[in-house]
């Protein structure tokens, strides 16, 4: 499945510019643009543990420095530990009805790494309760942490007097209605309570000093052949950055790291374009707008032996993924006019929304209330952006020509249940038999001449490139919009149709 | 090379008989070798040792490395007992002794000799003249070695399964040897 999915030969230009497959994509509804892992903002939902499931509230991930209580990571290398369970002999042997007991202890199923190697004992119950390990310098770094808290909080205090005496001519209304505590003790003139934290001046924990008699390198370390499997490697050392454990007797569990959900927004309108369910036992979206379920897909199905400067057949195949019906139009991919085109765009745009503005006002300004026509503006379909990306231009390099066809080609909707049905295609479809070869429920192959460029050499990777345009069904209803809004919606697409062999 | 072949099974021993044995094999008691694995002794006989499990599509082959192969005296490959070879390994190793791991689609060179409790990773690929200390681990993608407290655990449960199920379904070589 992953050579049809996961490889790149077929890639889609996002709004952003970047190209990417298919599958990496997704498809705002609400802007009717394509965007990528790139040009999304990235939400963190929740936090939870891969292993166990658990999911953490985001402070008290922070707390627990994202890592989850329960499960451990191998220290030497870093995969999940899993819990084994051995009988040891009863406590007392001498005792005939004792029952052998149940210990438990860490191992690694990969480097086969257990926590029986550095002596941690065997516990006795599965969940563990392993021992922690106290870093020696926590107290320290506690300090440094408080005294920054401090300085923070000092420093707003600072910020609110400064706003307090500029004010302070007025009695302000809050003070009248709502007051609070500290607001009453203000007015009867009693200090105010000092927040815990808040000291007049932070307290600075001892600087560090300069030490100048360091220890001496010791002299095996040239002397002595180094026994690899004694020393911890760069990663084992850096994935523990308080112990930093230079020998692997030091090796401890590491707390595994927690995962996020992540949901992804589209920057320009805001919505979402994917969000999981909170869920983490669940793979389920609640909002799944990839572009796979919107915009046709395009696979290569065969290209003639390419060479350069003649024309060679290219059979591509379309199959449409909505329920409603598409009509498919070729058109010159252009990556030179990129920038005067979108100005364009925006200029047409604008007019177009002028005219609405007019229209709106008319019949408004006649029944004479007078309501603002900006407000219904924004309730319509075109939701103004509150960002707007601009578009990079597409690096690749283009080196085959597709004549494009000037027909155009019907995908009928997906059916789900057509794959079942051995009636046979009832479509009557009127094609253009030169284009369409072959066509069968929601998809049909057509057939395309491209032409490599005459200066490339034997072996050059033949990259071509062309606009997709497809009639989009747009279902989301608005208040004054119930019906579902027909667009034509462009994409480029660019296919890597494989290496130039020798041209006869 | 056919002709050529003489094969020794001790009691006990479990040997199906689609397993490729060629040359002089001695097979140890209690072993079980599975239909597809194989076995081939080309530079000169191999004898395995009690208790070892050879897996499916797993291949011992005693080949010699190029610079030694003209020498008069015919080099014998011993291999210790307890020896686990899993699934699709392939092991050319010069000497190997007890309690030794090969996990699945791990590679050994015919440079190596494997001492005793040393557990090949699986899909590791060893081929630098060397030689495993004991209890030496091999894991992960760059054959990243570390030293193991104890022998790894035989596989006592899985050889008493297999025992009992390989007769079952496969015709079997019968044991030609008595033990002494």
């Amino acid at each position: 499945m992953s050579y049809i999915i996961g490889s790149d030969v077929v890639r889609y230009a996002c709004t952003c510019g970047i190209l990417k497959p298919i599958s990496k994509l997704y498809f705002c509804r609400h802007c009717l643009e394509v965007r990528c892992g790139f040009c999304v903002c990235h939400e963190v939902d929740s936090h939870f543990c891969g292993k166990c499931a658990e999911n953490l509230p985001s402070s008290e991930a922070r707390l627990k420095k994202n890592r989850c209580g329960n499960c451990y990571d191998c220290p030497s290398c870093h995969q999940q530990l899993t819990t084994r369970a051995a009988t040891v002999g009863p406590k007392n042997p001498e005792d005939p009805k004792a029952t052998p007991r149940k210990v438990f202890y860490l191992l690694c199923l990969l480097c086969r790494w257990s926590s029986r190697d550095v002596g941690i004992p065997d516990q006795s119950a599965v969940s563990g309760g392993w021992p922690e390990r106290e870093n020696i310098h926590a107290n320290r770094l506690q300090e440094i942490q408080d005294m920054y808290k401090g300085i923070v909080l000092l420093d707003k205090q600072q910020k609110l007097e400064k706003d307090k005496k500029k004010q302070r001519r007025y009695m302000s209304f809050t003070d009248r209605t709502g007051i609070t505590a500290s607001m009453l003790r203000k007015r009867v003139g009693l200090p105010d309570i000092p927040h815990p934290l808040l000291k007049p001046k932070p307290k600075e924990p001892e600087p560090a000093v300069a030490k100048e008699d360091v220890e001496e390198l010791p002299e095996e370390l040239l002397t002595k052949p180094v026994n690899l499997c004694e020393v911890t490697t760069m990663e084992q050392r850096l994935v523990q950055p308080e112990w930093q454990p230079i020998t692997v007797e030091k090796l401890f569990p590491i707390h595994k790291q927690l995962s996020v959900k992540r949901s992804q927004r589209c920057r320009s309108c805001e919505h979402n374009v994917s969000k999981p369910e909170y869920n983490p036992n669940s793979i389920k979206f609640k909002i799944q707008l990839f572009a796979c379920f919107h915009i046709p897909e395009v696979r290569i199905v065969t290209v003639e032996p390419l060479r350069a400067g003649k024309t060679c057949e290219l059979l591509l195949k379309f199959s449409n993924p909505t329920q409603h019906q598409t009509v498919i139009t070729f058109l010159p991919v252009t990556l030179e006019m990129e920038e005067t085109k979108i100005s364009e765009q925006v200029t047409e745009d604008k007019s177009v929304v002028d005219d609405y503005l007019l229209e709106k006002k008319q019949p408004l300004s006649l029944t004479g209330t007078g309501s603002q026509p900006s407000s219904l503006l924004h309730a319509s379909l075109s939701r103004q952006p509150s960002i707007t990306v601009k578009p990079r231009p597409i690096a690749v390099p283009v080196v085959a020509d597709i004549t494009i066809p000037t027909s155009t080609f019907i995908l009928p909707p997906r059916d789900d249940a057509a794959e079942y049905d051995d009636s046979g295609d009832t479509h009557n479809i009127q094609d253009d038999s030169k284009l369409v070869i072959w066509r069968k429920s929601n998809k049909a192959v057509v057939k395309l001449q491209v032409t490599p460029k005459e200066d490339l050499k034997i072996g050059d990777e033949v990259v071509a490139g062309f606009t997709m345009q497809h009639i989009y069904v747009n279902t989301i209803t608005t208040v004054d919009n119930k019906e579902p809004q027909k667009c034509e919606h462009k994409v480029k697409v660019f296919v890597t149709l494989g290496n130039l062999v020798g041209s006869e | 090379m056919t002709s050529r072949n003489t094969i020794k099974i001790h009691h006990g021993s479990i040997v199906c008989e689609e397993s490729k044995l060629r040359g002089d094999i001695t097979i140890g008691s209690n072993c079980i070798i599975h239909p597809s694995a194989a076995i081939i002794a080309e530079a000169g006989p191999i004898i395995i040792g009690d208790c070892c499990l050879i897996e499916e599509q797993a291949k011992i082959i005693h080949r010699l490395p190029f610079d030694q192969s003209d020498k008069e005296n015919t080099p014998v490959l011993i291999i210790g007992s307890h020896n686990v070879f899993e699934v699709d390994c392939t092991v050319e190793a010069c000497k190997i002794g007890d309690n030794n791991i090969f996990e699945s689609k791990c590679y050994v060179g015919n440079k190596l000799t494997i001492t005793n409790g040393c557990i090949i990773g699986a899909g590791c690929r060893l081929t630098e003249e060397q030689t495993l200390k004991d209890n030496t681990i091999v894991y992960g993608r760059s054959c990243q070695m570390r030293e193991g407290l104890d022998r790894p655990v035989p596989q006592t449960l899985q050889m008493d399964t297999l025992s009992k199920m390989l007769p079952n379904y496969h015709h079997l070589r019968k044991p030609n040897k008595k033990n002494q």
